[in-house]
């Protein structure tokens, strides 16, 4: 490069290019970070914006500051019920979803004929949407039609009303939430237990340990991380369950299957009432995070080497 | 080989008990869906009165009724919608990747965990703001304003996982190019993509699957009837084939067997992807 001009300018240039190179790590975020602020960044602070206001999502938004929280926390019996659904939902659907997977896992992890073909069904349902399998178990739980029923029939028990009846319903959209997920939890696992070394098990075996025995002791302790990553995936999916919900019975009948995902939903965009839907939303974050990491803290505080 | 000692009584039984476990499991998982694809070759008449047996005849009006419903439209608009985000995400993620992975800078690990940490919010939370944004841009009931927010939500996983998968390439291969004059973009270019071939392949697969499948924010996007993607339009069939049973079945096959067959062929991308974040994280 030519000494051309007065000094002063080739420093700027020398300096500029020298940023442009420093730049370079940072040019190669610019589409991810884009597509990430638009999308995903300003979208939470929005809402968190949102939340402390009134808005039927035309006119100005009004700020109430924290009325909709209250609203939300101590007048509205719907958000209580919503909350309690989901908690329900959770207990239910992550211990059946993971004790179920475990103990297809266990059972799949050994050389067996047709292994492949067992992973291969079982985990199906996964890439199966929601919407789909939704609207199939209605019909599995039809009351006059549905395979549920009809099997059940062949024990002689009544037909039941499994979506119609609000006792019954949460729990039976809990069961086709197990359905379509307990294959994709058992895959994980099965990947967990495959880095078990089976020195650990022959020991075991010399030392007189039987099956049951092998399982507390080694499996358990050696896939406590792998438990904890499924145990985590579930409890989120099961506090932002909303496909599912929506599909089979909006959150019927009597609002016993409402969720609050589905509660936020119907107050923003059937009542209008975008503000609190947004509040709803935020209290709903603000419970996952907490939730997520109690149970990440509970599952490390007892660390096994 | 069968030996003597795979034999014994308690052995058998045993095995027979897993195998029956595992059948029963099995049986549970499949039956309904194959049930629910022979349930759209039967007549009107034959849903209803042999709902569990075989067809006595294959029946094809349930798809032409489907078909004359849109759903030749609708499965075009799911196949826009996601393969314009996977490309979206695809872009975005391995720039991002890659810097992540091959260059040192300040800044990069913290980004690297704010893309991360967004795991934690998932769209459902976000169904308000979006929905303002997208009205805002303007994309409100378009493509476009389906397959940025998808790719958005794609990101984090995206990059965790092409980032680890970078990582494993040696970075011998990248510094002989280099020592050839090869600029960093075009050794990212011309050496490192080429060989990622597996891991965008996997990633590819899992966002494709998760646009596909999505639902709540079609649910709020979507204002047109022909924009709709087999989601919406499958709950539009539910409604307005609530007596009419056989386009409703048909849809459901259309929707699912060709993913289920692509799914039996790819089986290990599928299972990769789907399961990356959980069993890398």
């Amino acid at each position: 490069m030519e000494a051309v001009g007065i000094p002063a300018r080739r420093s700027t240039a020398q300096r500029w290019v020298s940023r442009v190179r420093e730049a370079g790590p940072y040019v190669w975020l610019i589409p991810a970070l884009g597509l990430f602020l638009v999308f995903r960044l300003y979208p939470v602070l929005y809402g968190m914006y949102l939340s402390l206001h009134t808005w039927d999502g035309i006119q100005v938004p009004r700020f109430v500051g924290l009325e909709n929280f209250a609203y939300a926390l101590f007048t509205d019996d719907l958000f209580r019920m919503a909350l309690m659904h989901n908690v329900l939902y959770a207990i239910g659907t992550v211990t059946g979803k993971n004790v179920l997977a475990l103990f297809l896992a266990v059972l799949l992890n050994v050389p067996l004929r047709g292994r492949a073909f067992f992973r291969t069904t079982l985990f199906m349902p996964v890439v199966m949407s929601f919407v789909v399998v939704g609207i199939l178990w209605t019909w599995m739980y039809n009351t006059q039609f549905g395979l549920i029923n009809a099997i059940l029939g062949l024990v002689g028990i009544d037909p039941v009303d499994w979506v119609g009846d609000p006792k019954l319903a949460l729990w039976a959209l809990m069961g086709v939430d197990i359905w379509k997920w307990y294959g994709y939890h058992m895959v994980i696992f099965l990947a967990g237990l495959q880095g078990i070394p089976v020195v650990l098990y022959e020991a075991a075996r010399v030392d007189g340990a039987g099956a049951w025995r092998q399982f507390w002791n080694i499996t358990v302790p050696m896939l406590r991380p792998i438990i904890g990553v499924s145990v985590t995936l579930s409890l989120m999916g099961a506090f932002n369950v909303f496909d599912i919900i929506y599909v089979m019975t909006q959150g019927g009948p009597n609002n016993s299957t409402l969720v609050v995902v589905v509660h936020s939903y119907l107050q923003g965009f059937k009542f209008y009432r975008m503000g609190y839907g947004a509040t709803l939303s935020v209290i709903l974050l603000v419970i996952v995070i907490i939730a997520s990491a109690i149970q990440i803290r509970l599952m490390r505080t007892e660390k096994v080497d | 080989m069968i030996t003597r000692r795979m034999l014994r009584p308690s052995r058998l039984a045993t095995e027979s008990s897993r195998y029956l476990v595992l059948v029963v499991c099995a049986l549970t998982i499949g039956y309904p869906i194959y049930w629910m694809v022979q349930q759209s070759f039967k007549s009107k008449y034959e849903m209803y009165a042999n709902a569990w047996g075989l067809p006595s005849q294959i029946v094809y009006q349930n798809f032409t009724d489907a078909i004359s419903a849109g759903m030749l439209r609708y499965i075009l608009n799911s196949v826009f919608v996601s393969a314009g985000a996977v490309v979206i995400v695809l872009i975005c993620a391995c720039l991002a990747a890659y810097s992540f992975s091959k260059f040192k800078f300040r800044g990069g690990i913290v980004l690297f965990y704010m893309f991360v940490f967004t795991l934690i919010v998932p769209a459902e939370v976000l169904i308000i703001p979006l929905y303002s944004v997208v009205s805002g841009l303007k994309l409100a009931n378009t493509y476009m304003g389906l397959m940025f927010p998808y790719a958005a939500g794609g990101l984090p996983i995206s990059i965790f996982f092409l980032k680890a998968f970078f990582d494993t390439i040696p970075t011998e291969i990248e510094e002989a190019a280099k020592v050839d004059g090869c600029s960093n973009f075009g050794v990212f270019w011309r050496i490192v993509l080429p060989i990622s071939g597996p891991g965008l392949a996997t990633i590819a697969i899992l966002q494709f699957i998760t646009a596909w499948n999505e639902f709540v924010l079609a649910l709020i996007f979507v204002q047109s009837p022909d924009l709709r993607t087999i989601p919406l339009a499958l709950m539009m069939f539910q409604y307005s084939y609530s007596v009419d049973w056989g386009p409703l079945f048909a849809s459901l096959s259309m929707a699912t067997v060709p993913i289920i067959v692509v799914y039996v062929l790819m089986q290990r991308q599928f299972i990769q992807g789907l399961t990356a974040g959980a069993i890398k994280g």
